[in-house]
């Protein structure tokens, strides 16, 4: 299983190292806005905020509240396209 | 590809594809997080509800989605079978045809003074402005506008049309009819509209 670890662990190095991370999260946000998530996502945290109060919100409330729905509601085709680079990025370098 | 290694190789796909799956996690909650910290920020500066204004309001405004509208409420395509009047020639024009017939109406626009030439050094075969002159000649310039002329125009234009942005260098104007390009004009021979004649002859 360390085999496997450190085959991650240099997959993930790599990953940061040739800056495809971050496109990959920039493709991503762009991916999202286009779609409407994030403005799913803020009407919910709209809600989120005034039940709780403008006051008294946290950064913690909002990513209890946040992150599950967040995961649940991106489409199938952002999903598929990013895997679909990562996939490329993993044939090439993960070998 | 022996078996053990045929094997071994569907167990690295399984676990490449485990890891791609858990980098688009990890890439998810980071935009997640990141929706988070920006709403939060804006919360705390006090800008995330700025843009919202009373219920009424929010409701008058609010986007139509109803066939035959725009998302204004609007009708979009009442204008399609207008006609408008065109106060050069005062005839009455279809809506959509009405811009390019003003540009050759008033001899305004781009194509309008190569057509004019044209139609002055061949001939005022009809005299009238007719219907095919102005409204189909749009986007191909020499469509049969006019019986007799239509091989001599259809010929020059070949001639005419790789050469006259840059025949005119020195004596543009964009709005007069009778371009310099007219000067060359010669009612037998049109094949003397060659590039390399200069102007002055």
């Amino acid at each position: 299983m360390s085999k496997e670890s450190r085959m991650r662990a240099t997959v993930n190095q790599k990953l940061t190292e040739m800056g495809e991370r971050e496109r990959l999260k920039e493709l991503l946000r762009a991916k999202l806005t286009e779609c409407g998530w994030k403005d799913q996502m803020k009407a919910h945290c709209k809600e989120v905020i005034k039940e709780k109060g403008l006051e008294h919100v946290t950064v913690e409330d909002l990513v209890v509240e946040i992150t599950p729905k967040g995961r649940a509601l991106v489409p199938d085709s952002v999903k598929k396209e990013l895997l679909h680079r990562i996939r490329a990025f993993l044939a090439q370098h993960a070998t | 590809m022996k078996m053990e290694e045929v094997s071994m190789s569907s167990l690295d796909n399984s676990k490449l594809e485990g890891l791609a799956q858990d980098i688009l996690s990890d890439l998810v909650e980071d935009a997640c997080l990141g929706l988070c910290f920006e709403v939060h920020r804006a919360v705390k500066q006090g800008y995330f509800f700025l843009d919202d204004t009373d219920q009424e309001s929010m409701r008058d405004f609010e986007i139509v989605d109803q066939p035959g509208l725009d998302v204004f409420g609007q009708v979009y395509n009442q204008w399609k079978n207008k006609e408008c009047v065109c106060p050069n020639c005062s005839r009455s024009i279809a809506a959509s045809r009405f811009a390019p017939h003003l540009e050759k109406c008033l001899g305004m626009g781009r194509n309008s003074s190569r057509i004019a030439n044209r139609r002055i050094v061949t001939g005022n075969n009809t005299n009238n402005k007719s219907e095919s002159d102005q409204e189909d000649n749009d986007d191909v310039n020499d469509n049969d506008w006019s019986y007799g002329a239509e091989k001599k125009a259809k010929k020059r234009k070949s001639d005419k049309n790789p050469n006259s942005p840059r025949r005119s260098k020195s004596f543009k104007h964009k709005n007069s009819m009778m371009g310099p390009r007219h000067r060359m004009d010669n009612q037998e021979s049109p094949r003397m509209l060659m590039k390399d004649e200069a102007f002055p002859q």
